[in-house]
């Protein structure tokens, strides 16, 4: 309920933002009732009607499989709230624990930061890249590999905030109160990050949505039968001059998603806690 | 100044020294046995474990890196399992493609990034200016590889202005003209972080236009544009400066993409086709050199930042 109330105080006379807050929704909706939405199964084949062009009964065209784009598109949806929504826990649990554990033990997290450091020598998509070699293909490891990539940035971001909250008046005061370090943490700390928190997942989103996109395309991300918006785009790039609208429909739906994204964090992070402004970057 | 360099230098080494471990870690759990991938399908069971008694594969991880780290430090980065070459020529076969890409791009980037960030911050809440932010948002949320699948589609398949992809040396026939072939890759490769330096450029201006020194130089009658290049602008570089290091963490990660996109015979490209030829050795080597370079970028952009605003190197 606090977070709904943040979230349309923020929206409040942007309208631009507005309307991407209800393309997401659009998202979350046909992700959710994919099987109902969906008039076609994502992966029926049906051979005489490849690479078909848009009108009656495939609105979007087929694919080189003959397989409905509209359909997959819609499952495709599925697949990048899957991505999103696992990729911002797994960061946020990772990212958000160390970050807050290094900022308030400051003993500990010289050391946890020092590691968070190093891995920041990587650059994103690199990262990702070897770590999804190692493990393989598969939705799950995508998440985990997305979500650790961008839990560095988290646990620096959750690392500065915590040190600047630990110094309040606040936090001395539950101090005297008797209260433990991990009360003081999770019941008076964590509660006080709760928008900035918000206000980064929803980049982590945005930028997952990129991130995995690039991995599908070039063959280290969801195991290729599975319908994602990248692995459409991977797919059928190679048709792009016989039937280029077979890669406008899913880029689109990249774009504006991400964008939509980007303008609802934007929305948020002005609307922040003015103490946090200068801690988050975004896009 | 000195003391700052100094200082940062010193803290580099042990980060250099965990990423290395971290690369050498990281190659050493992906599945595959490289003994076996190097002697092919017909190699028998004894064959394979010669060679990884020959290869020191079987001894402990720890000495393993030891033997590796101080090959590293002489220069010796191994032989590539698929080219049979050094790990290193394979490297700098693919730098010439890699660098040229990364100077145009940041050409582009300069050269829309900047004044579009300055234009979009001096007519602040006007039309100008949030048509100019909401595209270069737009344009940050863009996909590279799509971006430059169409790119091809346009410039390339139909209207036949560039070639679509590949690139030869230009010490090769052509000379520089050979440059056009990066122009559709390096294009592409400079959208998204065009669209951030413009945020950037535009954020950081409208903190530096808040300042006391501004509102002076207003009152003693400066002309606007002056306040905005000498005043505002100059101040608000500081910031945009520390970007680059970003940036170009942005440009490596977008060119392991761009470069497969356009088939550019480049480092980026190097990376993802070494990881599905299971060339060990090179994933190494190419891992170690990019990481490197980037700390190396992010020194260079830190002292820039320091010798901006010495306030830095005070604190």
């Amino acid at each position: 309920m606090k977070f709904l109330r943040f979230v349309l105080s923020a929206l409040r006379g942007r309208k631009l933002a507005t309307i991407g807050a209800l393309w997401l929704l659009t998202i979350f909706v046909l992700g959710i009732g994919a099987p109902l939405i969906a008039p076609f199964d994502p992966l029926e084949i049906d051979p005489v009607m490849r690479l078909s062009e848009p009108g009656t009964p495939y609105f979007f065209g087929t694919d080189h499989f003959g397989r409905d784009t509209f359909s997959r598109a819609v499952y495709g949806a599925r697949m990048a709230l899957i991505i999103g929504f696992g990729s911002v826990i797994v960061s946020l649990l990772c990212g958000g624990l160390i970050g807050m554990l290094s900022g308030y033990f400051t003993g500990l997290g010289h050391y946890l930061m020092r590691v968070v450091d190093v891995l920041m020598a990587f650059p994103a998509l690199l990262l990702a890249l070897v770590l999804m070699t190692i493990l393989e293909r598969s939705v799950i490891n995508a998440i985990i590999v997305i979500g650790i990539v961008y839990a560095t940035t988290t646990a620096r971001i959750l690392f500065g905030m915590t040190l600047k909250l630990k110094n309040e008046v606040f936090i001395d005061a539950a101090r005297c109160t008797g209260a433990g370090h991990l009360a003081i943490l999770f019941k008076h700390i964590l509660p006080n990050l709760t928008s900035p928190i918000l206000v980064q997942a929803t980049f982590i989103f945005a930028f997952a949505q990129l991130q995995a996109a690039a991995l599908d395309f070039l063959g280290l991300g969801l195991p290729p039968e599975i319908p994602s918006w990248g692995n459409m785009l991977a797919e059928e790039r190679i048709y792009i001059t016989r039937a280029p609208w077979l890669l406008l429909y899913p880029g689109a739906l990249i774009i504006l998603s991400v964008f939509s994204m980007n303008l609802l964090g934007d929305a948020l992070r002005d609307r922040i806690d003015p103490r946090f402004k200068d801690d988050i970057a975004g896009v | 100044m000195l003391a700052y360099t100094l200082k940062r230098l010193l803290t580099l080494i042990p980060t250099l020294v965990a990423a290395s471990i971290l690369v050498f870690l990281f190659i050493h759990l992906i599945p595959g046995d490289p003994a076996a991938i190097l002697l092919g399908d017909s190699a028998t069971p004894e064959d394979i474990l010669a060679l990884t008694k020959e290869l020191g594969l079987d001894r402990p991880l720890w000495q393993q890196y030891i033997v590796w780290f101080r090959n590293v430090l002489s220069g010796d980065l191994g032989n590539s399992l698929f080219f049979d070459t050094p790990v290193l020529t394979v490297i700098a076969d693919g730098a010439e493609t890699s660098i040229l890409l990364a100077l145009l791009t940041m050409f582009w980037i300069v050269l829309f990034g900047i004044p579009i960030g300055i234009v979009s911050a001096s007519f602040k809440g006007t039309w100008i200016d949030q048509t100019t932010s909401g595209l270069a948002m737009l344009f940050a949320s863009i996909p590279t590889f799509w971006l430059g699948l169409y790119l091809i589609l346009i410039f390339a398949v139909g209207l036949g202005w560039f070639p679509s992809s590949g690139f030869p040396s230009i010490s090769d026939d052509g000379g520089l003209s050979n440059l056009r072939y990066l122009i559709l890759p390096s294009l592409t490769l400079a959208a998204p972080n065009a669209a951030l330096i413009i945020r950037l450029v535009r954020s950081s201006m409208l903190d530096v236009s808040r300042e006391d020194h501004v509102r002076t130089a207003r009152a003693k009658g400066l002309h606007p544009a002056r306040v905005a290049i000498k005043h505002v602008f100059r101040n608000a570089l500081i910031a945009v400066a520390a970007a680059f290091g970003f940036t170009f963490a942005a440009l490596i990660s977008e060119a392991v993409v761009t470069e497969t996109v356009f088939s550019l015979p480049g480092i980026g490209r190097l990376v993802v086709q070494s990881i599905l030829r299971r060339d060990y050795p090179v994933i190494q080597g190419v891992i170690l050199v990019i990481v490197l370079l980037y700390m190396f970028v992010n020194l260079l952009v830190d002292l820039a930042y320091a010798w901006l605003d010495p306030r830095v190197s005070l604190s």
